[in-house]
């Protein structure tokens, strides 16, 4: 339930306005507003560092490129994954609020349609995020993988339903409107010792 | 268990205290600080309006400090359709203590408060009950809620979507004394098959329960319509603007579904709950509790019978922060003060503390509310479908001591196993000669054996799940209805259960389940707030335990015999 200190963290360089990328062997990464900013962490503690470098793991596995992207506009979840495939030279993207919703979406899909959604955050852990990145780099290469297997805790809503909640209004008062979504770089470090 | 970790050289020790503590399935709970300024708060915001209104030609033109120019349409449902315009002015005018004195004075009569409460403002309702705490809140209850005869209502649902478990589940619980059981699915195309299995199995159980599928909300129509089912109660409505646009729905569109079902004699009631609007992000930066009593309110402009509140899937919110189970409680009172009938949560799982789970149902067992749970589990828990209850089929004997302990009704009784077993075996055929009768997918002798004896979806054997979703889309394209399940369980023997079935069916026509709180006894009389209206008017007064049904409680699983102290009765 609870993970290990983290051994490192990330922070998100803004390199340019996002565009649409050209590769058909792309996924991107589009993360919400405060996303390895305002929070460092899923709502179990996952490592926002983690979380990225796990799904790059899985998609690079696949033999697939990533890439980042930062949206600043919204904190919905579908959206940001859809205006991510809208951007992902493949029309495949994984979208990731803070707290660790997840959602994999392709860019012919309606926005409320989508490919994988993972709606209980509590339950997504490192290993499941590198399945999320690989299924994601599958589609990306026109195959259909066999779903993530989705894990079910009748307890998950006691535990953690309020928190999310917090979370959810902390993620909405980062929203700044009319930003458009930026292409951003992980930078890595070691996390400070103690 | 902690002993065999190393401690981290750099954490402070702690007493040992402090580690059994740590380790109580009660922090395993969620819990928050307030955010009133974002409605993370329960009853007591600053940001909540002041109570005002004004009547201009038999209009309300200004309501809790907003001129009708501002209204939002919540505000103008409310004030044109919920509130009672001749006596607003009058009633909100009187000091909110005096109102809520009236409502545990036991001399002053149910009838005489809701000539007060129904010209209330959401801000003035949120006022008066504020005033009150837990106590005078179940005070409030005893004397407000609409029905004189408290009820309780289930789950009854298979991790399987199997409708022999879910056949027998309903026979079960119908005998242990639900007057109401709900059901929904895994897989929503598989609901024609579950539906018809709840209605059967239920009237097997005990005749005249109501039963319900909970589904998407033109499906949930027909199957009522069909009368495959017989009431409908998950019709969400939301506190603000905002919340109720983000869902697609207004309260006029939610009116129009009212409509809908009333217009063929099907019982229904709306969905609300305190959390909702702040679990959805927003709130507008009102209190929990001020956001439901506009729900309430807009329940009763919408003219529907009644609503299920306390807090039902988002009660993890009002759960996790101070005061948030009493205004849970208050919303209750709040639904009953405007005279509707309330399923009143103790419904989804929110605490892994078995005593807050208990304490959690006190202010609605205690008192007594037209369904003290808007769905217990009437299967374990990992079969409930609705994502778990407060309380699961291992919780029955508890319920039921406590029932007998507190001399209180909370709808349920103990039944012996040989009862049980012959009516979870009889349900099982039932269904079995029915699916027969109409060419669906065959339940096998072996089921049958399952069911009888079953505890969860583990126990039974796997059906054919393609041949069964091809079962369920052949009842919908041939337009079975509910006379056609009468007619096959005559025809397979069950005249009895088709005679119950055909009963529930011809309340439609007379249209007495529209009454608020209506339920069916075992002889199928209509039981409401017309029939029997809460009369409590102080000690020895009102709803009493006793008699025959009281004798019932008293049966608890190992009672030891008073006359024979070696053997035990019961």
């Amino acid at each position: 339930m609870t993970t290990a200190a983290p051994d490192r963290t990330v922070r998100l360089r803004e390199l340019s306005p996002a565009m649409r990328g050209t590769r058909p062997d792309e996924v991107v990464i589009a993360v919400s507003p405060a996303f390895a900013g305002h929070f460092t962490k899923t709502i179990v503690d996952v490592p926002h560092a983690e979380v990225l470098r796990q799904l790059m793991a899985g998609i690079e596995e696949q033999g697939v490129a990533s890439r980042l992207v930062r949206v600043r506009e919204t904190a919905d979840l579908a959206a940001i994954a859809h205006l991510g495939a809208k951007l992902s030279g493949s029309g495949i993207a994984v979208g990731v609020l803070s707290r660790g919703t997840t959602m994999i979406h392709q860019k012919d899909l309606a926005r409320l349609s989508n490919l994988e959604l993972f709606p209980q955050s509590p339950l997504l852990d490192p290993a499941v995020f590198r399945m999320i990145g690989s299924n994601a780099a599958q589609y990306a290469k026109g195959e259909s993988p066999q779903p993530v297997p989705t894990r079910n805790d009748q307890m998950a809503r006691p535990r953690w339903q309020a928190k999310a909640a917090l979370l959810h209004l902390k993620e909405f008062e980062c929203i700044e409107t009319g930003r458009s979504p930026v292409e951003v770089e992980a930078v890595f470090e070691p996390a400070p010792v103690g | 268990m902690t002993a065999t970790q190393p401690r981290p050289a750099d954490q402070p020790r702690h007493s040992l205290r402090t580690e059994v503590l740590e380790a109580r399935p009660v922090n395993l709970d969620g819990f928050v600080e307030e955010w009133p300024e974002k409605g993370l708060v329960a009853m007591e915001s600053d940001f909540d309006p002041a109570p005002s209104v004004r009547v201009e030609d038999g209009r309300i033109v200004e309501l809790d400090g907003k001129q009708r120019a501002d209204f939002d349409f919540m505000d103008t449902f409310i004030a044109d359709h919920a509130i009672d315009v001749a006596s607003a002015e009058e009633s909100n005018a009187l000091p909110s203590a005096e109102i809520a004195r009236m409502l545990i004075d036991p001399r002053v009569s149910r009838d005489e408060v809701l000539a007060v409460t129904r010209g209330l403002t959401p801000a003035k309702v949120l006022d008066v009950v504020k005033l009150m705490n837990v106590v005078e809140i179940m005070q409030g209850m005893q004397k407000m809620r609409a029905r004189r005869t408290p009820a309780n209502q289930a789950h009854s649902t298979s991790a399987r979507d199997n409708p022999i478990q879910v056949a027998a589940d309903a026979a079960e619980g119908a005998l242990r004394g639900f007057a109401e059981l709900e059901t929904t699915l895994g897989v929503v195309r598989y609901a024609p098959l579950v539906a018809i299995a709840l209605q059967v199995g239920a009237q097997v159980g005990r005749g005249g329960v109501l039963t319900q599928c909970a589904l998407e909300e033109a499906t949930e129509l027909e199957l009522g319509m069909r009368g495959i089912t017989a009431y409908a109660e998950t019709i969400s409505i939301y506190g603000t603007e905002s919340v109720f646009i983000d869902g697609d729905d207004t309260p006029w569109s939610k009116a129009f579904l009212a409509s809908a079902y009333a217009s063929r004699g099907i019982k229904m009631r709306f969905t609300s709950g305190t959390g909702s609007e702040v679990q959805m992000g927003n709130a507008e930066g009102k209190s929990m509790l001020f956001l439901e009593i506009r729900c309430i309110l807009m329940a009763k402009g919408a003219g529907v019978q009644g609503l299920q509140n306390g807090s039902i899937s988002c009660i993890g919110v009002p759960g996790a922060v101070p005061g948030g189970l009493r205004a849970v409680a208050a919303e209750n009172l709040v639904a009953s003060m405007m005279d509707l009938e309330c399923a009143s949560g103790n419904d989804q799982s929110f605490s892994h503390s078995a005593m807050r789970r208990t304490a959690r149902m006190m202010p609605q067992l205690l008192p007594g509310t037209d369904f003290v749970c808007s769905g217990y589990s009437a299967v374990p828990n990992a079969d409930n479908m609705f994502a778990g209850s407060n309380f699961d089929t291992e919780d029955y004997d508890d319920w039921n001591t406590i029932q007998r302990d507190f001399q209180v009704d909370g709808g349920l009784r103990h039944v012996r196993e040989d009862e049980i077993l012959l009516a979870r075996g009889k349900a099982a055929r039932a269904l079995q000669a029915l699916f027969a009768h109409l060419d669906l997918p065959a339940v096998t002798d072996e089921e049958v054996e399952a069911a009888t004896y079953a505890n969860s979806s583990a126990d039974y054997p796997f059906r054919d799940v393609l041949a069964d979703l091809k079962g369920a889309q052949a009842v919908m394209d041939r337009g079975i209805t509910g006379l056609d399940l009468v007619k096959g369980l005559e025809a397979g023997g069950f005249s009895d259960v088709a005679e119950n079935l055909l009963t529930v069916l011809r309340q439609r026509v007379s249209g007495d389940l529209l009454q608020t709180s209506a339920v069916l006894t075992a002889d199928f009389t209509p039981l409401s707030a017309i029939n029997d209206p809460n009369d409590y008017a102080g000690p020895g007064t009102g709803y009493r335990l006793q008699g025959e049904r009281w004798a019932e409680l008293k049966k608890l699983r190992h009672v030891t015999s008073a006359t024979d102290p070696e053997s035990e009765v019961g």
